[in-house]
């Protein structure tokens, strides 16, 4: 399988130029195989931890507000520019061929448009790092891993409003998402929109060619990722998660079985504010937990 | 790797007698190449920038070759030379656009060895993609010719999509004006496509210059009887009177009665990276009179909206007085 | 009758028809190899490391030579192979292998590592402050007090600054400059005065037949096969390459795909041929093809340029100012603009002129002589703006030329030096008359449509012979007289022509002369080289003292035989005849032969080159010897005239330019040979056209790499470009200069036919100048349609 494509420059000397669109192909297989792998694992081999009825510590209204209707809002908005994003620029890679790139860039601007004001509204009036992974949640991260290799039971550990899986997720998802934001942002300098003329000499060329590598690398671990994503939000188990991200809300029920009250404290953030749900994409932590 | 041009590396040739066998090869080998008069797939191997491992060459194909009566109108096998175009009565009478563009492509030799096929399949003259730049059409992520500095006196002045070459085929702008068809064969069977939607522009596919995919074989134009016998204008700019592609050429096919243009049907080449049909001009000279007036005024319309380059201001008036001329019914 | 004046076959002929004509690339050797060179990707660049062991290690590979195996000239020369490549195309080894396609695939699989360098592509930027320079030692070579220096030469920002506010060419401080009368004085003389900067591309030179070349040696002896302008000349300095005595090389080059100055005396790369061949010990053949000659092939220097120009009210030019910044390409010295700045004091005679000029190194292809260099240049570039002084003034366009053209005694250029004759007026006459001027401007302006008619003169003078060589002749016991010529045969006939000289003066019939040409092997006399325009004149004085040297010995060998006087012998119709009966020249040859000495070439005159001297030797008892040195006087230098008249066809619309009328009128002394004048007169402007209106070279100016490197490209002119009808006129007055009275007449037609377009567009516009060579339709429709030129004002390589 080649991996990255290279050519001589007018020199003669060989530059890159971008990732080999074999990669595509690469990246769609691992995102089936780990669905695939997945599902099997769950439906056969997971063990499962005895469920711990928990006690409310207090009062916990018929309907819990999950996701805000701005949250929600923004996290289809993005779900949109992203899917977007992906088929202008895959399909024609694999053939279906079509107009792309000036759909694919505003597409792009629009993405960075709404991380923008993701990043500045989660700072100023979310609690920030809420969905970024500490030192501690690493550990864990690591006694969870040492507990499912040695196939012992995983103790159901409710979180916080976001969980360790849904953040590091939240988190890997951010850094390819923000690979894709800037090199494509950079890439517009070498197209010609209707406020500037391409200007392909903005970087050298082997620096372009990184810069292509890099985005189309971060582009197709999108796409294993947002095939992780899609197939968690279908899982019957997870469908909760999926449903309050269109309604907003989750169940009593769920609330209990799923979160540490102590650790999402109803009624303690500001009405509204909880919205975003800290998704750095469309790829929505809520809702791909990997249980 | 060092870099040597002008002189061609080996290949395994392979000379089919029929269209099924030639489907049969290209289906069965990667990297293939298929050649016609290879006037300008040679060019692409003696540099070495272009290099199939198989080479389908198509001279001994007879079903591609020859014109015959089909309909009102006729087919011309795409493996007919340009000079056999150029020489045939029913071509010369009643589609004499495609027998004067024909006429004036390159040098007799060429004419004699080059394919109506080849010719509308010809590959963009752009000389830095030609050079062997890792340009976009080459697969890379720049447009050299593009640049403020860049030489692209020949590039395009509309139509541009990263990619800013032109289409070099004088035939092309004659058959989409005569609203010819194009009939495709591959394994998976024949497609058909009307001439202007054969080329393909780099918004959609910047590596190539028309639908054919690997695997593909253009085995006939059909042109229909619509508009033969109807008043054609044929003419291309260049710096040289021979050998050179043009700077910009029109086509026209036009219906008058009494001096009114009644339809007409109007391409351009080498100003976009396909020849450009222009259906606006078409619908703007509808029953006007064909005068120099009409003429400006399709031309003015024609040349709406150019974009041209650093080096190649000139094709917008170039483009829009060769529209003008067709227009007002100068004789070709 | 004299052989002189008229239409003869050459002996090439049979067998340029036929294809029996051996060039360079037809011989054959047992055990032959083919050679590919590995060509420069980058415009300036040095070798960090090269590795072609995978290349050597194919079956089929035979050797490689790089540039430390070839002779290293000191800078600014040039070496066959170099690891500092100072242009793209430039050769930095060559592979041999038992084909083509095996040496090609090798080298591929060379590896080369290359540091780019600093490149300048327009002369202008190499000005420019902080600008690159085109060579490590610098962008300018001077000849200094101690010597030739280099010097990394810049002018001021303000310069720049000014010239773009003003909007002409930037003029710093010249390294040439030269001038006569007091220019002031002239300008304030002047009832007309106009300024203008010009641009004029450079060429390549794209000969049909590429530098290919095959070579093998025997027993320490190199053979080489190859395409040259000089045979004698060539053989020379490849021996001189190579290290050798010219006895050890052999030379054969019988027949040549034309050279335009661009294989003077051969070509650099045939050392490659020698050494390869000798290194792996086998024949090698090297095919040059249209892609390597585009970048080895040589070229004409480009002129960036400005002039102000003075006329009084009748048409008199009073001062001439002349800048110009020469593109020189990275090695030697052209001289193209100097012999601009000498060829316009020349031919319009000003009253005051001052020349400022400078060459800079480049990262473009090696510049070398193209037919009339510089003098093609300026003529297209100047004589639109002598015509728009003309219609400015009211003065008829032929005339303004015959008011400033120089008399037989007229001063030129920086020494003030005087022509052997100039018949110009006499020259112009002639065309104008077969041309039908007066008719023929009578068309200048007409419209036809959307056509509008331009009627265009233009006048080219240049240097049309030397002297000194020495001409080689032998009759054998065959009767025959065998002219051994130096010179090449690059198809201008003139290896044929100039053995005229020597059968006329002998009363010969042509079929009694066989000339001996391209083969050192077959021994040469010591030659001109085969350009400059200077064949038909030298070698005609050599042939004609030769063959006064062989009278005079033919007339003493019959009286030692016949008894009387050799005095009163008669050389006439292959005998010679006098007081005691007649002998016919096979007898002759064979009483010289018997005779010995100088007869039959034991002794030899002194004053012979020492090339002739071995050559003679070798011939020396074969026959009745005539060798001598041209003595003859020669005051003066020799310049040959044309002028060109032409008609155009101007589509206002497109800036299409078709070319419909075109006569030629020489004045180049005697005509020798007037099919092969016609030849030349059309043939060099045919050149012209092209330069004109469509050749050109067009660089990349970020990456330095050219585009017009193939001949589609390049766009020299086709068969459609010619005008169906062409003419030509000669005023036929011998030059005083010369006993023959012919003068050369390879280079002017060039400028001829360049100046005649240009100024012919130049009418057609009404009188505008566009001020840029090529004058392409793109460059002519944005001034026909008021829109921005799709070139700045200095743009060169555009
Ligand atoms: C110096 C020069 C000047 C020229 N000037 C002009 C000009 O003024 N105007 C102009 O229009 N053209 C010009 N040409 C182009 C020339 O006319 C074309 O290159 C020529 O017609 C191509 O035809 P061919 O049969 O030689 O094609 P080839 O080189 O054999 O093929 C060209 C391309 O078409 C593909 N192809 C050919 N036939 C088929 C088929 N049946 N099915 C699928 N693919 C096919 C080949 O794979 C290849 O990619 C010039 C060419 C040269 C060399
Ligand atoms: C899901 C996210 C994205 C994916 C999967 C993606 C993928 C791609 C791919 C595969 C290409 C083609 C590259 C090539 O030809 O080598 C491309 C081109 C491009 N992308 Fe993206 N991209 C994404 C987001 C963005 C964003 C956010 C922007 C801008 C802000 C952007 C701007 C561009 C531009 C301008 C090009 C065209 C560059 C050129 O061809 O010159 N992309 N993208
Ligand atoms: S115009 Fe097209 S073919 Fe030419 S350099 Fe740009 S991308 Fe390549």
């Amino acid at each position: 399988m080649e991996i990255l494509r290279t050519a001589p420059n007018p020199w003669g000397q060989e530059v890159l130029v971008g990732v080999a669109w074999d990669l595509l192909w690469a990246a769609a297989i691992a995102g089936f195989v780990f669905v695939v792998g997945h599902h099997l694992y769950v439906w056969i081999m997971a063990p499962k931890a005895p469920k711990t009825a928990p006690e409310p510590a207090q009062e916990v209204p018929e309907r819990v507000e999950r996701h805000s209707q701005a949250s929600r809002t923004f996290h289809w908005l993005m779900a949109a520019t992203m899917l977007t994003l992906l088929v202008t620029a895959f399909f024609p890679v694999i053939g279906v061929q079509f107009a792309w790139v000036t759909i694919h860039w505003i597409a792009g601007i629009v993405l960075t448009l709404l991380i923008i004001w993701h990043i500045i509204h989660a700072s100023t009036k979310q609690d920030f790092w809420s969905v970024w992974t500490g030192a501690k949640e690493i550990g864990q991260a690591f006694q969870a891993a040492g507990k499912f290799l040695r196939r012992q039971p995983a103790k159901e550990e409710r979180s916080g409003k976001y969980p360790l899986d849904q953040r590091a997720y939240h988190n890997a998802v951010t850094l390819v998402s923000l690979g894709v934001i800037v090199t494509g942002i950079l890439m517009m300098v070498g197209v010609d929109t209707w406020f500037w003329a391409s200007n392909p000499y903005f970087l050298s060329d082997s620096t372009w060619g990184l810069v292509f590598v890099l985005h189309g690398l971060c582009g197709v671990v999108l796409v294993t990722m947002v095939i992780a994503h899609v197939y968690f939000a279908i899982r019957p188990e997870k469908r909760w998660m999926t449903r309050s991200m269109i309604k907003g809300w989750i169940t009593r029920e769920e609330y209990l079985e799923h979160y540490d009250p102590d650790l999402w404290k109803l009624g303690t953030e500001p009405a509204g504010a909880e919205l975003a749900g800290g998704s750095a994409s469309s790829a929505d932590p809520d809702g791909v937990v990997p249980a | 790797m060092a870099v040597i041009r002008d002189m061609m590396p080996a290949f395994e040739l392979f000379q089919p007698t029929s269209v099924d066998e030639a489907l049969d090869v290209l289906e069965r080998h990667d990297n293939t190449w298929v050649l016609a008069g290879g006037l300008d797939s040679m060019d692409w191997f003696k540099d070495r920038i272009k290099r199939p491992d198989v080479v389908v060459e198509l001279g001994s194909v007879s079903e591609l070759t020859g014109i015959r009566a089909s309909g009102d109108g006729l087919e011309i096998g795409a493996m007919t030379s340009l000079r056999d175009v150029v020489a045939n009565e029913d071509v010369r009478s009643r589609f004499g656009l495609l027998a004067d563009a024909a006429a004036q492509v390159a040098t007799p030799q060429i004419r004699n060895q080059g394919t109506l096929g080849g010719n509308l399949i010809q590959d963009t003259r752009c000389w830095y993609y030609r050079g062997g730049w890792p340009c976009y059409r080459a697969g890379g992520n720049i447009c050299y010719a593009g640049t403020p500095r860049s030489m692209n006196r020949e590039h395009a002045v509309t139509g541009q999509s990263r990619c800013v070459a032109v289409n070099g085929a004088d035939t092309a702008g004659a058959l989409v004006a005569l609203g010819a068809q194009m009939l495709v064969r591959s394994a998976g069977g024949e497609r058909v496509y009307e001439a202007e939607d054969f080329f393909v522009g780099p918004e959609i596919d910047i590596e190539r210059m028309t639908v054919l995919e690997p695997g593909d074989l253009l085995t006939h134009v059909h042109i229909p009887g619509d508009w033969a016998g109807a008043r054609f204008y044929w003419e291309t700019a260049r710096d040289r009177k021979s050998w050179d592609w043009a700077l910009a050429s029109v086509a026209a096919a036009i219906v008058e009665s009494n001096g009114t243009i009644e339809r007409a049907r109007i391409a351009i080449n080498g100003v976009a990276p396909t020849p450009v049909r222009l259906t606006d001009v078409e619908d703007l000279i509808q029953g006007m009179p064909a005068n120099d007036d009409t003429g400006m005024a399709a031309g003015e319309l024609a040349t709406r909206g150019f974009k041209p380059l650093r080096h190649n201001d000139y094709k917008v008036p170039l483009a829009r007085n060769l529209v003008r001329r067709a227009v007002r019914g100068d004789m070709a | 009758m004299a052989l002189i004046g008229q239409d003869i076959s050459p002996p090439d002929l049979r067998a340029k028809v036929t294809g029996r004509a051996r060039y360079a690339e037809d011989f054959r050797a047992e055990g032959m190899v083919f050679a590919k060179l590995l060509l420069s990707p980058m415009p300036h660049a040095r070798v960090r490391s090269l590795d072609a062991s995978r290349a050597l290690a194919m079956p089929g590979v035979l050797g490689i030579l790089r540039a430390s195996e070839v002779n290293q000239p000191d800078a600014p020369g040039e070496a066959a192979l170099t690891d500092e490549p100072k242009y793209v195309g430039e050769p930095i080894l060559a592979l041999a292998a038992v084909d083509e396609t095996t040496a090609a695939d090798a080298i591929e699989l060379i590896d080369i590592d290359l540091e780019p360098l600093p490149f300048a592509i327009d002369p202008l930027d190499s000005l420019r402050p902080g600008g690159p320079d085109a060579r490590l030692e610098g962008n300018v070579r001077r000849f200094g007090e101690s010597g030739p220096e280099w010097d990394s030469l810049k002018w001021p920002q303000s310069e720049f600054d000014a010239a773009e506010a003003e909007g002409r060419l930037p003029m710093g401080p010249p390294e040439d400059e030269w001038s006569h009368g007091d220019l002031d004085a002239a300008f304030a003389d002047a009832d007309y005065v106009l300024e203008d900067t010009i641009v004029h591309q450079s060429l390549t030179h794209h000969p049909m037949e590429p530098r290919s070349s095959m070579a093998y040696w025997e027993d320490g002896r190199c053979y080489l096969y190859g395409s040259t302008q000089s045979t004698q000349r060539t053989h020379q300095a490849l021996a001189g390459q190579l290290g050798l005595e010219p006895d050890d090389v052999v030379f054969v080059g019988q027949y040549c795909g034309g050279g335009f100055g661009s294989k003077i005396a051969g070509a650099t790369i045939y050392q490659v041929t020698a050494l390869l061949a000798r290194k792996i010990q086998r024949p090698v053949m090297m095919r040059i093809n249209r892609y390597e000659e585009n970048y080895i092939g040589r070229a004409r220097p480009g002129f960036q340029a400005w002039t102000k120009m003075g006329f009084r009210s009748d048409g008199k030019i009073t001062g001439i100012d002349l800048y110009i910044v020469q593109d020189h390409g990275p090695y030697g010295r052209s001289g193209d603009y100097n012999t601009a700045g000498a060829v316009t004091d020349l031919m319009y005679q000003p009253d005051a002129m001052r020349f400022r000029g400078l060459t800079l190194y480049t990262n473009t292809p090696p510049r070398a002589a193209q037919r009339a260099p510089g003098g093609a240049q300026i003529v297209a570039m100047l004589e639109p703006l002598v015509d728009k002084a003309a219609r400015e003034l009211g003065i008829d366009r032929v005339e303004i030329r015959k008011i400033n053209a120089p008399t037989h005694d007229s001063e030129f250029g920086p020494q003030r030096a005087t022509t052997t004759s100039a018949f110009v007026r006499e020259a112009i006459d002639a065309g104008a008359a077969q041309f039908d001027w007066a008719g023929k401007q009578a068309l200048s302006g007409q419209r036809n449509g959307t056509k509008v008619t331009g009627v265009g003169v233009g006048l080219s003078p240049y240097v049309g012979g030397s002297s000194g060589f020495d001409g080689l002749l032998l009759i054998r016991p065959d009767g025959k007289l065998y002219i051994h010529q130096g010179i090449g045969n690059l198809g201008t006939h003139s290896m044929a022509d100039t053995a005229r000289a020597a059968a006329d003066e002998l009363g010969l019939e042509w079929d009694d002369c066989a000339v001996i040409w391209g083969d050192s092997s077959q021994h040469h006399p010591y030659s001109a080289v085969q350009a400059g325009s200077q064949t038909i004149h030298a070698h005609t004085r050599a042939n004609y003292a030769a063959a006064l040297d062989m009278k005079r010995k033919l007339q003493e060998v019959a009286a030692a035989a016949l008894g009387g006087a050799a005095s009163a012998y008669r050389v006439e119709g292959a005998r010679v005849t006098g007081p005691g009966g007649s002998m016919g020249f096979a007898q002759a040859a064979e009483r010289a032969i018997a005779m010995g000495g100088e007869y039959s070439g034991q002794e030899l005159p002194e004053d012979i080159n020492n090339y002739t001297r071995g050559s003679a030797t070798q011939l020396a008892g074969q026959g009745l010897m005539g060798v001598a040195r041209d003595n003859f006087s020669h005051e003066g230098s020799t310049w040959s005239w044309v002028v060109g008249f032409a008609v155009v066809e101007l589509d206002t619309e497109t800036g299409d330019v078709v070319l419909v009328d075109y006569t030629g009128s020489a004045d180049c002394g005697v005509v020798v040979h007037p099919r092969s004048l016609a030849a030349q007169i059309h043939g060099g402007s045919v050149q012209g056209f092209g330069q004109a209106r469509s050749q050109k070279w067009v660089y990349d100016p970020k990456w330095g790499v050219p585009f017009a490197h193939r001949l589609y490209t390049a766009r020299p002119p086709g068969i459609l470009d010619v005008p169906l009808s062409m003419d030509w006129a000669a005023a036929g007055e011998p030059d005083p200069q010369t006993p023959i009275g012919a003068k050369g007449i390879g280079e002017p037609p060039v400028g001829a036919g360049s100046a005649a377009v240009t100024s012919a567009i130049a009418d057609a516009l009404g009188g505008r100048c566009l001020c840029r060579i090529p004058l392409t339709t793109d460059v002519i429709l944005a001034e026909l349609e008021g829109r921005a030129q799709p070139h700045a004002l200095t743009e060169i390589h555009s």
